[in-house]
């Protein structure tokens, strides 16, 4: 008979196992349910990799599909300074690669931090010499950067990013939610010695880059406006300048071109000075152009014809103690000879014709007080006083040009009015978005503003305008083959020392179309403060002959002096 | 009967295991062909920004002006050469884009 353990020792054992088993259960529970979701996210964290894709910022193009903003991705940076040995070392390789004094590469390299910038979008080339380098704590990301090809064409429109790629000034800023690409965050699965394999969800990984735009301007012809504007401000040594080209029919701006330039690849050293978009942020008293909208009222109102007689006062004219000079002593004249000559006195007269209210009614209707609502940020309303506001002269003074302020936008706006047939169009500079795929988002259909005057009005204000050019202020505008309708503007500025008109400083400006008969553009010229002569006629008149010639020939309009050639075919 | 199922079967386990490791492996492939992907994408992209500078018309002139000593066209020297029935190459709306417009009545403004 053997003999077994006794009873106590037993019931020893089975307590210990039942400890162990309590342990062991304990243990379990902590881990499996206590802890579970700690645990789980700890084993996440090893075996999967979290990464931020942001989709790359849409394209711009120009009318035909010519780039003019886009993305590349370009290697950023960074440095690793707890992992570094010899900081200094290291800043003196980094130096002459990334272009930074090698001291301040040092400074970032020995803070007390796991991660930092050194340098962000640099150029590709940098990027594959710091790779021939090999440094170890240091290295790069790619990151999306925005590319301005072009350079200065069209700066002022398109306006540019931020480091981050968030639309800042012009276009980038303006359509800003369509060109930011998507962000997205996704998990990739990462195996034993670190190599992601690939992700969860496939399909989810790339995000969608941001919306392509295709803008109504065409690059040869800003190009044109763009050289001819920076000709004219640094031959008339003028402080800025400003060119529109629009078509009449649907509104589309062609062209913008705003002097001094910028480049949009480096602005960090600029100032908003440099890249505002006068063409719309900035007013001006336009003077002798706004003679155009006096007298389109005035011919609608049919309180003119242009036949009408209209004495000059021999130039000099005085209305509520003050005295109305023209710049040639004139007397008795047509109505017609009102604008060619550009006579004050006339303008004048014909306002006080019209009356406060009518006049007002016109001016709002050719758009002045009002943003134009263009599809670009920053536009002014302009300054236009409502009639319980004017004083007793304002009204001649708003009928030569004075007393308003206006933008060379809301100008070119109401002469492509008349171009138009004396329908006002809704300027725009986006004419589609696309997605990704190149599928149609949005078309930017021409939108009819109102209807401002007859078009019986304006055709007679096109020959009254052609009339400026044959035999009037406006002589310089004449482009040989085409009928050319415009008028001229010289106003004074103020003297923000004393108040008052200034005599040294001028804008001058000229606005029209061509071809009369048939427009093909409107178009402004805007030349700011030019030195020795400023008269609109003699610093403005040329650019747009200049431009309106060499976009006449680019579009393929024939001149009316071409013999039409027929071509012979021939079936064989 | 007995020998063809377990042939079966370690054939089965075989596939399976063939399976799991081709499903790694192609993986891999994925993920090399992804950046392969990216790098020319990248590489695309880099040369369409140089494409746009090298034809801006800026560029274009100056290289046509200063290198080739080429001149901008004198008046008389374009000769447009338009076939029966061609029109020119005018953006112009259709008429009912600005069927509003046609249907303003003329006359005086109604603001």
């Amino acid at each position: 008979m053997t003999v077994g353990p006794s009873r106590g020792r037993r019931y020893v054992m089975l307590l210990l196992l039942l400890c162990g088993f309590g342990i062991i259960l304990f243990r379990l529970v902590t881990l499996q349910v206590l802890q579970a979701a700690e645990l789980t996210a700890k084993a996440d964290r090893q075996h999967q990799k979290t990464v931020s894709f942001e989709g790359a910022r849409g394209m711009v193009s120009d009318r035909h599909g010519k780039v003019l903003a886009m993305n590349v991705e370009v290697p950023s940076v960074f440095g690793v300074p707890t992992s570094l040995e010899s900081p200094s070392t290291v800043a003196r390789h980094l130096s002459p690669v990334l272009h930074i004094r090698s001291g301040e590469l040092e400074r970032k390299l020995r803070q007390d931090k796991s991660f930092v910038w050194l340098a962000r979008k640099v150029e590709p080339e940098q990027g594959r010499r710091l790779e021939q380098l090999s440094l170890d704590g240091i290295g790069m990301v790619m990151e999306g950067r925005r590319f301005y090809p072009k350079g200065p064409l069209l700066a002022h429109v398109l306006g540019f990013s931020g480091m981050d790629g968030q639309g800042l000034e012009g276009l980038e800023r303006r359509y800003d939610s369509h060109l930011h690409g998507e962000k997205r965050v996704t998990v990739l699965q990462r195996d034993a010695l670190g190599r992601t394999v690939f992700p969860k969800g496939l399909s989810e990984q790339v995000p969608t880059p941001g919306h392509a735009l295709t803008l109504t301007v065409d690059e040869v012809i800003q190009y044109i406006a763009e050289k001819e504007l920076e000709e004219a401000v640094t031959h008339t040594r003028a402080r800025s300048g400003t060119i529109i080209v629009m078509e009449p029919q649907s509104g589309a701006i062609l062209a913008m071109a705003v002097s001094p330039r910028f480049d949009p690849n480096v602005v960090a050293a600029l100032t908003p000075d440099r890249w505002r978009n006068r063409a719309l942020t900035d007013t001006y008293e336009p003077g002798s152009t706004m003679k155009v909208v006096v007298a389109a009222a005035a011919l609608e109102e049919k309180v003119m014809t242009p036949g009408s007689m209209v004495f000059g006062e021999n130039g000099h004219m005085v209305i509520a103690n003050t005295t109305i000079h023209d710049h040639e002593k004139l007397g008795w004249m047509t109505f017609s000879e009102v604008i060619q000559k550009s006579s004050n006195i006339g303008a004048a007269k014909t306002g006080m014709v019209l009356g406060e209210q009518r006049f007002y009614r016109y001016l709002q209707a050719f758009g002045f007080g009002q943003r134009t609502e263009i599809d670009l940020p920053g536009e002014v309303s302009g300054l236009l006083k409502a009639p319980k506001d004017w004083g007793r002269r304002s009204l001649a003074s708003i009928s030569m040009g004075q007393e308003v302020g206006v933008t060379p936008l809301q100008m070119v706006s109401a002469v492509a009015t008349l171009a138009n047939g004396g329908v006002m169009m809704k300027p725009y500079v986006v004419s589609e978005v696309r997605d990704h795929k190149g599928r149609l988002l949005k078309e930017v259909l021409p939108q009819v503003k109102r209807r401002v005057v007859s078009p019986d009005t304006a055709r007679t204000m096109t020959t009254m305008l052609e009339g400026v050019i044959t035999d009037g202020t406006g002589a310089k505008a004449a482009i040989p083959g085409f009928r050319v309708a415009g008028k001229t503007g010289t106003a004074q500025k103020i003297d923000s020392r004393t108040g008052a008109y200034s005599s040294t400083q001028f804008v001058g400006s000229f606005l029209g179309y061509v071809p009369a008969e048939s427009p093909r553009m409107a178009m402004i010229v805007v030349i700011d403060e030019p030195q020795g002569e400023a008269w609109g006629g003699a610093v403005a008149a040329p650019v747009f002959r200049r431009v309106g010639e060499q976009v006449l020939n680019y579009l393929g309009v024939s001149r009316e002096d071409t013999v039409k050639i027929a071509l012979a075919t021939k079936d064989y | 009967m007995k020998k063809l199922t377990i042939v079966a079967g370690v054939m089965l386990v075989f596939v399976f295991v063939w399976e799991r490791v081709d499903v790694v492996r192609l993986g891999y492939q994925i993920e090399r062909l992804k950046v392969q992907k990216i790098l020319l994408e990248r590489e695309r992209d880099q040369l369409q920004v140089k494409f746009s500078a090298l034809t801006a018309p800026e560029r274009i002139a100056k290289v046509a002006t200063e290198k080739l000593g080429l001149v901008p066209p004198q008046q008389g020297q374009v000769l447009m050469v338009h076939q029966p029935g061609e029109t020119p190459n005018l953006s112009v709306p259709p008429a009912e884009q600005i069927r509003l417009a046609r249907h303003v009545p003329t006359g005086r403004v109604s603001e």
